[in-house]
């Protein structure tokens, strides 16, 4: 569940944002012919609906109903008694509450248009029950796959989720700069980045770790008994701060024999950046990854060493790089927020993953 | 053999054996970190990020497919005697393992959160969700150890939501304190909502920027996890001396939490705990404040989701038996003093409750 800081920030997020977006929204599905666009949202799944809304649940799930004009509705299987919380957080009209979401949400769609032409976000992803509820409360309407219309309206980023996925990089790199070079055991070592993470005003946090290096260079979720941390190792820092999401991974030798190769592996990290949307960039990288958030879920994978057949990172879109680089003997673990270039521009990492 | 590789492996086998009794080949299981329960007892893995198909063949093989390539690696390194494969379309790729493996006899759980194309597939597939949900409710021995670890966690980080909890420190500056502290314990997760205020507060949500004062009621249900299992403490405290209304006013819960948790024994019905708690509610004339405009429900089961079946509500028919795992809370709106929690995690034995919280029943003092 989300537990971290959920508040709108009318400074970050103006209300004038979120009707340019549905406005943008709406225009392309006139061009589709659509009456109503659908975007399910749950708390592992909110990324769709945090776009317009700037509404993430905490927990359960619901559906979002864009019109084809007027303000989007909410429907959700939280109680009835947050509905107040929701208006408070989310910008957003009508907000219905009720086990069967999925009905209230086509019932509402069948009141403004009957026979209606439903655009649907990664329809065949869509809840089976969900779908049925939708279809039910009007069998006459039709459900129709509407990702390829998300994606034009997403890509590439706009200014404010380049500004808040930078002030979520800049909480994860701050987060992880909180670990003491002699912490002992994983635990401790998460504790203290994910404690500071929510005081920085995280919406969450998921903190990963590589205990030793030498042994082992994948990240794994610590859990149980505390386990020493070896002479290198690393951590990674997954955050959100309104919506927005973030990895930025850091690796730590603890005698400082390794702080010139780490050096270096921020040197390619930045370098693969300035390369994207292109995937040249990450020749001397062991395994590589390229994620974006662009449809509902947060930090999709794109692009990697091990996708294959996977889609090219989207021009002048938010993106995260993780990159694998032996250097010096070691693997060096390095991450962080990037925006991929355009013909206009080369891309750039958002936040520099530096922890002096 | 660690206990929690051996939990995995026995959690498997009654899959296994269940599905096999029910005549079924695979059952589909889906999940995510939301309700990620079936999934996490398939697999024994905890999905932070995106979702996955699990097909679990009924000789008790598991083939785990996620879309999410950091995940998956994950998965690799944590889920032992899984096959963990990353696919770019888990739907689609299950659909052609399943065509692979001939004509299985299928069913998927939980139901309605299966992805639309397996069902628009044109395959047969069952509801099997009643088929796990027995196994997720009535607790092997190592799953009530685990819950017992994760309520004594419980109690320690509600200490240190006390401690916390000071005049002027925003309600997400506290979470943070106690998330921390569990990170700190090995919890890799916690289901945690907070309120603060007066009575104009009516429910809890996450935290949010308000900063405590003088005077507030200050509620949370916190829910840390040990392996993979929830146990949850409902508690209310006061920033500074507890007025006489405020007392007066949890005198109540206090009296509605010793009535569930007496009802609890088996053969009981969960329709039976929710009655005895909100018949102290409208003996006192509270009893509007028992309703769904007020409150969700009074308790739930915990385990590998922190708000597991059976629900505690007067229309729940479920039976209760020794091995179940419940959390006891008649939490709702009081009109004089705002919302109130109080709730104690129980397991269900031959004898009645075997409560498993031990901080006191009673309405704390802080900051």
């Amino acid at each position: 569940m989300r537990r971290g800081l959920i508040a709108w920030s009318k400074g970050e997020l103006p209300e004038a944002l979120f009707e340019q977006r549905v406005a943008r929204a709406q225009a392309e599905m006139a061009r589709d012919r659509l009456d109503a666009l659908v975007v399910y949202t749950n708390c592992t799944r909110p990324a769709g609906a945090a776009w317009f809304t700037g509404f993430t649940p905490y927990w359960s799930e619901g559906v979002l109903v864009v019109p084809h004009r007027g303000r989007p509705q909410l429907a959700v299987a939280l109680s009835k008694r947050v509905q107040d919380w929701i208006e408070r957080v989310a910008c957003v009209g009508d907000v219905i509450s009720g086990p069967r979401f999925g009905l209230e949400a086509g019932r509402a769609i069948a009141e403004i248009a009957p026979g209606a032409r439903i655009g649907v976000l990664e329809l065949d992803d869509f809840p089976s029950g969900t779908a049925e509820e939708l279809q039910s409360a009007d069998p006459s309407a039709a459900l129709v796959d509407a990702t390829a219309l998300v994606d034009r309206l997403r890509q590439p980023s706009d200014g404010a989720e380049i500004a808040l996925t930078t002030r979520a990089g800049e909480i994860a790199r701050r987060a992880l700069a909180a670990i003491p070079r002699d912490v002992a055991t994983d635990a401790a070592a998460i504790a203290a980045v994910d404690g500071c993470a929510r005081r920085e005003g995280a919406e969450d946090a998921f903190i990963a770790v590589a205990p030793d290096l030498l042994r082992d260079d994948r990240f794994v979720r610590a859990q149980g008994e505390p386990v020493r941390l070896g002479d290198a190792f690393a951590l990674r820092a997954t955050v959100a701060y309104k919506g927005h999401w973030v990895r930025v991974a850091r690796t730590i030798v603890r005698d400082g024999s390794g702080d010139a190769s780490i050096a270096a592996a921020f040197e390619e990290l930045a370098g693969a950046a300035t390369r994207l949307p292109g995937t040249g960039g990450f020749g001397n990288a062991s395994t590589w990854l390229v994620e974006a958030t662009t449809r509902s879920q947060p930090l999709e994978s794109i692009a990697g060493s091990t996708l294959n057949g996977a889609s090219r990172p989207p021009a002048g879109t938010v993106v995260t790089i993780s990159m694998t680089l032996p250097i010096g003997g070691l693997p060096i673990l390095v991450a962080g927020p990037a925006l991929a270039g355009t013909s206009e521009r080369a891309g750039a990492l958002l936040v520099a993953p530096t922890f002096a | 053999m660690t206990s929690t590789t051996n939990l995995a492996v026995q959690r498997r086998e009654r899959l296994a054996s269940a599905l096999r009794a029910s005549g079924f080949d695979v059952l589909i299981v889906y999940g995510n970190a939301w309700q990620g329960d079936y999934l996490r007892y398939a697999t024994d893995f905890g999905l932070l990020e995106g979702h996955g198909l699990a097909l679990v063949a009924a000789d008790g093989e598991v083939l785990f497919l996620l879309e999410s390539a950091v995940e998956a690696e994950r998965a690799h390194a944590e889920a032992a005697g899984v096959g963990v494969r990353w696919v770019a379309d888990a739907p689609a790729a299950a659909l052609a393992e399943l065509r692979r493996r001939g004509d299985p006899v299928l069913a998927g759980a939980p139901f309605k959160l299966l992805p639309r194309k397996l069902l628009r597939s044109g395959i047969a597939i069952a509801d099997g969700t009643a088929l796990v949900d027995r196994l997720l409710m009535h607790k092997l021995p190592l799953e009530l150890e685990a819950i017992r670890s994760a309520t004594r966690l419980a109690d320690d980080a509600y200490r240190v939501f006390i401690h916390a909890a000071t005049e002027g420190t925003p309600q997400y500056g506290i979470v943070a304190e106690v998330e921390a502290f569990l990170r700190a314990h090995g919890s890799a997760d916690n289901f945690m909502l907070i309120g603060s205020g007066g009575p104009d507060v009516r429910g809890m949500t996450p935290p949010s920027d308000r900063l405590l004062a003088r005077g507030d009621l200050v509620t949370t249900e916190l829910t840390p996890e040990v392996g993979g299992y929830y146990a949850q403490i409902c508690r209310t405290l006061v920033v500074g001396k507890a007025s006489d209304v405020q007392r007066r006013a949890f005198a109540v819960y206090h009296e509605a939490l010793e009535a569930g948790i007496a009802a609890v024994r088996p053969g009981a019905r969960a329709s039976d705990v929710a009655r005895a708690e909100n018949e102290v509610f409208r003996k006192h004339d509270l009893g509007v404040y028992t309703t769904s405009e007020y409150t969700r429900v009074r308790g739930h089961g915990v385990g590998l989701f922190p708000d597991a079946k059976p629900h505690i509500l007067e229309d729940v028919d479920v039976e209760l038996v020794p091995g179940m795992t419940l959390v006891v809370h008649p939490n709702t709106y009081h009109p004089e003093a705002g919302y109130i929690v109080l709730g104690d995690t129980v397991i269900v034995t031959d004898r009645g409750a075997e409560v498993l919280t031990r901080t006191p029943r009673d309405l704390f003092e802080a900051g």
